[in-house]
């Protein structure tokens, strides 16, 4: 009875596993993002989760089950009487348990082992001679099956992918996803329709996005370095704010500014343009000297709030700040 | 019968071992302790060459593979060889040839490598004098070694023997191999292979470093001092003739595990990760025969600390073992490899099955040697459970550390953006896993000194026997086959086949790997744009050899959209033509630099060097004032250059005459950027920053960039 149960349990097993692997499958094709299952971390932890409950639920069934065939024996030898039970105990070997574990280990007792002790004695070691542990040596064919097919999977046969290969395809699935996600978002942002953003959340997200990228070439607060500043009136490629994001997106390779584009989506490049534009008239300490030209906001656009309050640094010609920046 | 002969046991040399051991313990862990804590507070690099951590690292490496383990082996083969051959050493010139040999070859590389002489090779790292020193007192060894079994008076050789064998003429083999390489001067070589071919030498080297000076001379040592600590019999003799066969002939194949997706064909990468498989049981037969030599004495474990101490660390190799197999899968190397996790899990090996087996060995021999007892079971007993301590919270913040920074790495916005494109995010996340790293370290340190104290305190109790007596019948030449004895005792019987077996089973992973990548011109496909560096990048690739930069970056795109998205197109084998050494890297604390070339302006690289928190605010990156203080030295590089075309790289005939100019020339042009963007400074031209920032500006532009897809 118990050694079916176990068999049942032996055939579900596998069933189950196969069946998260296809849903887990069935997930990645849905995400539609790339071969390697982290993406899909989710999907594999739920997978991982119903199957630990439906073994745990077939572990209980077999408990039950095991309780009453054990329930069911006890009112068997009660009609049957003493002599059955005896009889029934001594034929009784070890449990599945007891022959497993000695079928896998081979291993003679502590007890006997001087039936296995070899005449080896080196400076007092001395060596048993127990057999290979069987568990070990399948786990060592299995490894080496594992070798054979692996090799054969991926270079004797044309059903692996290469690496360049698996390349390809992760980057063909990710265009796929980009482009689907793409075609749900309305309006894409781009140098011709952008318009300042004014909330306080996306300007503290381009600040943040600035302080990472910008920064380093900008200054902290704008007050210019490697880069020119950028809290005074005056522009080399335009104070707009459609001029600052087509500065931001493609750059200006030859002056050392690089293209964003790769590395900054558009939501991203209009929430770090709008911050520019606020560090506007701040004035911070140690600000490099005014580079291009000076650049009037629009009314109609709003480029601008803060008033020109700083009428210092107004005194530098084109010309200087063309020889300054490179 | 054979006649008893008189003898004594050299006990002299093994303290010696012993003491070095204790004492190159102790540096190699605080050197490694301050590495850790540098990451996390960059100001304990002290804006001084000689502590930065790129030269630090490899200090650390060094001190605790060659200084520490190192002179573990001996002590430990010294005093068991003896004992287990029934006979005193061979020669006792070449026991203090070999340990003072040693000790001076430490005491070089603590000088060279703080003071930037390297060849960069990790764990090879030592200039070609000391590489010629270290083969020379290695030899004295085997010598001593061979010489002692020879002279033996025990017929057969104990499953220990089989590994200092198999151990010496493989580290042999891996040292010479590893350090082919053509002198320019007394302190610089280079390679004699190039890019992916020394990438590959450089990983067979490498991995079995770990195999075969981490792994089986301890595997030895733990089949002599296990059994003695615990008095008991080894549980399988059988098992230690497949493990200790199938264990050296596999490891050697392994090793290209460590360059999984780069521009290794792909079938060496598949050889790497099918032979780590394979090496599974082979590892774990040792851990087995360890635990297993146990059954019956588990009760001494929970109350001696040898046992204890000797239980974690087999235990540790065990997992070890079983997480590189895991590691070298190529989807599991895809996320671990180049982050924390490598850390993690080498210092697992390092700290539990190393360092734990030591100390269990220490903490038996001695008192042994000392006659008398432990000082105090307390002490020992404290120590142990502060290593452990420490050990978990050394593995664990890494482990975290790994898979947090991989899946950062990874991470796209639904737009095809990457989520955290700044690498600096994915650097200051971890600072504080960093931060319990260190914390780890220190406890270990705490408990490493606990054991100094403890066997201060023995050996002032006891009174050292330098030359213990002992008797043994002699040996019986003739002795031969009898009736119905195991087939491997034939073997164990001829020290000269054994080492014979033992080298055919270690050459030929090698040879199946190495020999086609180096003799068949198709393995490295050509790229017609790649061209040799200019005089100039060649003097700032040897700075950035110099500094260690490889200790952090990469110069290694993998495959994969986050990586070609965040640096640029993959690397190719074929732009690595010219790179001698290979400078691919195995860890990313900072981000890859193989398409760095072109990036930024100049100025950012002038002051990034100066100030790296300047250009990237919250950097952990140490800053490297010297460069833009110390002039450039042109002197080696017509040798420089004469080497390189000896070795096959194209410079034209009579370039090293025009070299100097040649480098001067363009360390004006960089000037000449440099004060255009307001750097000021006498004598720009003439600083090391120009050859490092005209190096940085060219790596990954001899291949155009393609126009990328999908970002619109």
């Amino acid at each position: 009875m118990k050694n079916k149960a176990l068999k049942t349990l032996s055939v579900m097993l596998p069933l189950l596993l196969l069946s998260a692997v296809a849903w887990a499958d069935a997930a990645t094709e849905e995400g539609g993002s790339n071969p390697y299952f982290y993406d899909d971390f989710l999907a594999w932890s739920l997978v991982a989760l119903a199957g630990t409950v439906v073994v745990a639920a077939l572990v209980a069934l077999f408990y039950l089950l095991n309780v009453m065939v054990k329930v069911n024996q006890i009112r068997i030898y009660q009609e049957m009487g003493i002599e059955a039970y005896q009889e029934a105990v001594t034929e009784k070997g070890p449990s599945f348990w007891e022959r497993m574990y000695k079928k896998w280990t081979d291993a003679v007792p502590v007890e006997k082992e001087q039936d296995v002790m070899l005449d080896h004695n080196y400076d007092g070691i001395k060596e048993l001679d127990n057999s290979l542990p069987p568990w070990w040596v399948a786990m060592f064919y299995l490894s080496i099956g594992f070798a054979v097919v692996y090799m054969t999977y991926y270079h004797f046969t044309d059903a692996g992918m290469s690496s360049a290969e698996e390349y390809e395809l992760e980057m063909e699935q990710a265009e796929k996803a980009v482009q689907a996600y793409l075609a749900t978002q309305a309006n894409l942002i781009d140098e011709t329709n952008v318009t300042p953003l004014v909330d306080e959340t996306a300007l503290a997200a381009g600040q943040t996005i600035y302080n990472n990228n910008c920064a380093a070439c900008h200054g902290m607060l704008g007050e210019g370095g490697v880069g020119p500043n950028m809290t005074d009136k005056y522009w080399i490629h335009g104070g707009d704010i459609k001029d600052i994001f087509a500065t931001v997106k493609y750059g200006v390779p030859e002056k050392g500014m690089i293209s964003w584009k790769a590395q900054l989506s558009a939501a991203d490049m209009h929430k770090v343009s709008s911050y520019i534009l606020t560090l506007q008239g701040t004035d911070p300490p140690n600000a490099k000297e005014p580079q291009g030209e000076l650049y009037e906001p629009q009314a109609d656009n709003g480029g601008s709030e803060a008033p020109a309050t700083d009428t210092t640094a107004t005194t530098a010609t084109d010309e200087e700040a063309l020889g300054m920046n490179k | 019968m054979a006649q008893v002969e008189q003898f004594k046991y050299d006990n002299a040399i093994v303290r010696k071992f012993a003491y070095a051991t204790l004492v190159f313990g102790a540096v190699g862990i605080l050197v490694g302790l301050l590495a850790a804590l540098q990451l996390v507070f960059p100001a304990l690099n002290f804006s001084t060459a000689e502590t930065t951590y790129g030269r630090i690292r490899p200090l650390h490496t060094n001190a605790a593979i060659f200084a520490f383990v190192g002179n573990g082996i001996f002590m430990g083969v010294y005093y068991s060889l003896q004992r287990l051959l029934k006979t005193n050493m061979y020669s006792k010139f070449l026991n203090e040839f070999h340990f003072w040999g040693w000790q001076a070859i430490i005491l070089s590389a603590a000088i060279t490598l703080p003071l930037g002489l390297t060849s960069s090779h990790e764990y090879a790292e030592l200039e070609w004098p000391i590489d010629i020193a270290i083969a020379l007192v290695w030899v004295a060894f085997g010598v001593n070694m061979f010489g002692t079994i020879l002279k033996r008076r025990e017929n057969h050789l104990y499953v220990a023997i089989w590994f200092y064998i198999a151990t010496w003429v493989t580290v042999t083999v891996l040292h010479i191999g590893n350090n082919l390489e053509i002198p320019v001067s007394m302190w610089k070589s280079y390679p004699v292979f190039a890019g992916v071919q020394d990438a590959l030498i450089q990983w067979w080297y490498g991995h079995n470093a770990v195999a075969f000076f981490l792994t089986t001379p301890y595997l030895g040592l733990m089949y002599y001092f296990l059994p003695k600590a615990a008095n008991r019999p080894v549980y399988s003799y059988k098992l230690s003739i497949i493990h200790f066969w199938a264990l050296i002939f596999i490891y050697i194949w392994a090793g290209p595990h460590h360059l999984l997706y780069t521009s290794l064909p792909d079938w060496a990468q598949s050889l790497g990760t099918v032979f780590s498989i394979m090496l599974i049981a082979p590892s774990w037969g040792g851990m087995l025969n360890g635990l297993l030599t146990l059954r019956g004495a588990w009760d001494r474990v929970r109350q001696d600390p040898v046992l204890k101490f000797m239980v974690v660390a087999v235990t540790a190799y065990g997992m070890s073992t079983f997480e590189g197999p895991m590691l070298s899968i190529k989807s599991v190397n895809a996320i671990s490899h180049f982050t924390d996790w490598t850390i993690g899990h080498v210092h697992i090996g390092t700290l539990g099955w190393n360092g734990f087996l030591t100390f269990g060995v220490l903490y038996w021999l001695i008192p042994q040697m000392f006659k008398t007892k432990l000082y105090s079971q307390k002490l020992a007993n404290a120590h142990f459970w502060i290593g452990t301590l420490g050990i978990l919270f050394y593995a664990i913040p890494l482990y975290w550390a790994g898979w947090t920074q991989s899946l950062m790495w990874k991470q796209f916005t639904p737009d095809g953006f990457l989520q955290y494109g700044n690498f600096l995010e994915t650097v200051t996340q971890i600072v504080p896993m960093y931060a319990l790293r260190a914390l780890g370290g220190t406890l270990y340190v705490g408990g490493y000194f606990i054991m100094l104290y403890n066997i201060i305190k023995t050996i002032r109790a006891g009174s050292f026997q330098a030359y213990e007596s002992a008797e043994a019948p002699a040996r019986v030449a003739t002795a031969g086959a009898h009736k119905g004895e195991y087939w491997h005792r034939w073997i164990e019987r001829r020290p000269v086949q054994l080492l014979i077996g033992a080298t055919i089973a270690i050459l030929i992973g090698g040879m199946v790997e190495i020999f086609p990548m180096v003799m068949i011109g198709d393995q490295v496909p050509k790229i017609e744009s790649v061209k040799p560096y200019t005089a100039l990048e060649l003097q700032g690739r040897d700075i950035y050899i110099r500094e260690g930069c490889v200790g952090c970056h990469t110069q290694m795109v993998r495959p994969f959209r986050s990586e070609t998205e965040r640096y640029g197109p993959y690397s190719k084998s074929g732009e690595f033509i010219y790179d001698r050494p290979f400078l691919w890297g195995s860890k990313r604390t900072g981000p890859d630099l193989h398409r760095l070339g072109n990036k930024y302006p100049d100025s950012w690289h002038y002051n990034h060097m100066l100030d790296p928190e300047s250009m990237s605010p919250g950097s952990i990156m140490p800053p490297y004032p010297w460069l833009i203080e110390d002039d450039l030295d042109n002197s080696l590089l017509p040798a420089k250059i004469s080497v390189l075309r000896t070795l096959g790289t194209p410079y034209p005939e009579g370039y090293e005459e025009e070299a100097i100019a040649d480098a001067q020339a363009q360390a004006e042009e960089i000037a000449a950027s440099l004060r255009k963007d307001g750097i000021e400074g006498e004598n720009l031209e003439g600083k090391e920053i120009t050859a490092l920032i005209a190096y940085l500006q060219r790596l990954g532009t001899d291949i155009k960039p393609k126009p990328q897809a999908g970002n619109e």
